[in-house]
């Protein structure tokens, strides 16, 4: 029963990092850029909701979710608009790779400097701590909810991408987006949206991590490490697949840590490693 | 006013030049087909009318009196200019149906619904649910028709549509292309092809280019075959 908790917990778990490889996986999918300034969004995220918890002390942090992830759609459509289109344009990946690279060491040093080392968190009230027992298991609600929505937004995103003409026009762009604009679609614009798409995505999962454990400036690099091995996981490009790497990634974790107390995040590396060295391209096209 | 008008353009890729001074025209309901050896200029020309072109330019075009050249190609295509690309350029992740639906997308009105295009090839209605790359190569050239057709287009570029086809879906192709002329809807259409005998049955006009340059240009009822030849090969 002691090891079915664990595994539960870990799926639970699951649920979160599975979202911090949602919007890497979407921006790869769609533009073959690889975001290495994810995990600077997520904790940038995650110090907006505690900014606004800060100003508006009376309202539960759990409303705030929605207008940083809003706001975090708006400045990723900014920064691809302005930024990435530009390194995109050189036709060398190793520009936008660049480029995000610089961009998460200086975000980085800008949260250290605006909001200085000492790790924050988000106080979600009762909600966060409440739980409730079935079948011998303690469930605890905060992370069920965050599993099921995490669950929910894979789901919307592969619903939008599969039947909305928005997700139409982002799968064809990606095909080919030179052969878009013959229908008169503009490939940038459709990159700014789904970058803002994938900020927002990571603003989410940054609230939910803020309300679940305490980070600091430098916590993006952990959460960019796990966005990845989620990514890599699932097969790159599958959205299901990345849900799945999230939740096997938390029980390995868990189980790990409850194995040898001192291993920390050692166990979920080391499934990855393996993954990779027996199925190079990711569970989700083991078959293949 | 003619609806397409090209004046001495001129097309340079670096230091090469493509086009030397090139200048047609073409009218309303018109078709032009474009011959020309490998490497003669056409698809530089049909790039630079749908905008495109990633050379240098210099001349003119106009489509409808305007200024095109140098234009985006998805102002181009609002304004209704379409292309059936060479090698047809289908999106592989997309279905038959969302391949076409593509098309749409200039919210052009006119006389080309979902519904018609699937008259004109009933096939494609059937594998509507496909991926588009699981189809022939026939079929496929069917799908990239349409969905240049679903934008409601008054200039259609066709570049090489018969190319690695089998003659009888080649004679399928040109049937509905015959039938989209006898549609009366003003469609003006060019035909860069590979099958100069064909191009030239199906055509009002007529222009060759060998080497970045116009060798012969006219109806297409005018010339012999000794002299399309001769403006084909250059000797």
């Amino acid at each position: 029963m002691d090891w079915l908790q664990t595994i539960v917990n870990g799926l639970m778990l699951g649920g979160l990092y599975g979202l911090f490889g949602l919007g890497l996986a979407l921006v790869f999918g769609v533009m073959r850029v690889v975001n290495l300034a994810h995990g600077e969004f997520i904790v940038l995220a995650a110090y907006g909701g505690t900014t606004l918890a800060a100003l508006l002390p009376g309202v539960s942090p759990l409303w705030w979710v929605l207008p940083v992830a809003v706001a975090a759609f708006g400045v990723g459509y900014a920064l691809q608009a302005l930024l990435v289109n530009r390194a995109v344009r050189s036709g060398d990946p190793l520009t936008p790779l660049m480029l995000t690279f610089g961009l998460a060491v200086v975000l980085r040093n800008l949260m250290v400097e605006v909001f200085g080392t000492n790790p924050q968190a988000l106080d979600g009230g009762a909600f966060t701590r409440a739980g409730f027992d079935l079948w011998g298991l303690r469930i605890a609600l905060f992370p069920l909810a965050v599993l099921a929505l995490a669950a929910a937004m894979f789901f919307a995103l592969q619903w939008l991408l599969s039947r909305t003409e928005w997700g139409r026009i982002v799968r064809a762009t990606s095909d080919n987006f030179r052969i878009v604009r013959l229908m008169g679609v503009q490939p940038n614009h459709v990159y700014n949206t789904v970058m803002g798409l994938a900020l927002a995505f990571a603003a989410v999962a940054g609230m939910l991590l803020a309300l679940r454990t305490s980070f600091t400036p430098y916590s993006g690099v952990e959460r960019l490490l796990v966005a990845f091995e989620v990514v890599i996981l699932g097969g790159l490009g599958s959205f299901w697949g990345a849900f799945a790497g999230g939740m096997a990634l938390g029980v390995a974790q868990l189980l790990g840590q409850k194995f040898d107390s001192n291993a920390g995040s050692l166990y979920s590396h080391l499934l990855f490693f393996v993954v990779l060295i027996v199925w190079p391209t990711g569970l989700a096209r083991r078959g293949r | 006013m003619p609806l397409l008008e090209v004046d001495a353009l001129q097309v340079w890729y670096g230091d090469l030049q493509a086009l030397y001074g090139v200048s047609l025209a073409l009218d309303e309901g018109g078709v032009l087909a474009l011959i020309g050896a490998n490497g003669a200029g056409k698809s530089t020309l049909l790039a630079a009318l749908c905008g495109l072109l990633e050379g240098r330019a210099a001349g003119a075009v106009r489509f409808d009196g305007r200024a095109a050249l140098g234009r985006p190609a998805e102002a181009l295509a609002r304004e209704g200019i379409a292309l059936v690309p060479e090698g047809r350029m289908l999106f592989p992740s997309l279905s038959v149906e969302e391949n076409l639906l593509m098309g749409t997308l200039t919210r052009r009105r006119g006389p080309w619904t979902l519904a018609r295009v699937y008259q004109l090839f009933p096939i494609l209605e059937q594998f509507r649910g496909r991926p588009a790359t699981a189809l022939s190569g026939g079929q496929q050239q069917m799908v990239a028709v349409a969905r240049a057709l679903l934008s409601n287009p008054r200039l259609l570029l066709c570049d090489e549509i018969s190319l690695g086809l089998a003659p009888l879906v080649v004679e399928q192709i040109y049937a509905a292309l015959a039938s989209i002329r006898a549609e009366g809807s003003g469609l003006a259409i060019v035909l860069v092809e590979q099958d100069v005998q064909r191009a030239c049955g199906v055509a009002d006009a007529v222009c060759c280019l060998l080497k970045g340059r116009a060798t012969l240009q006219g109806r297409a009822d005018d010339f012999d075959h000794a002299q399309i030849a001769r403006a084909y090969f250059g000797h």
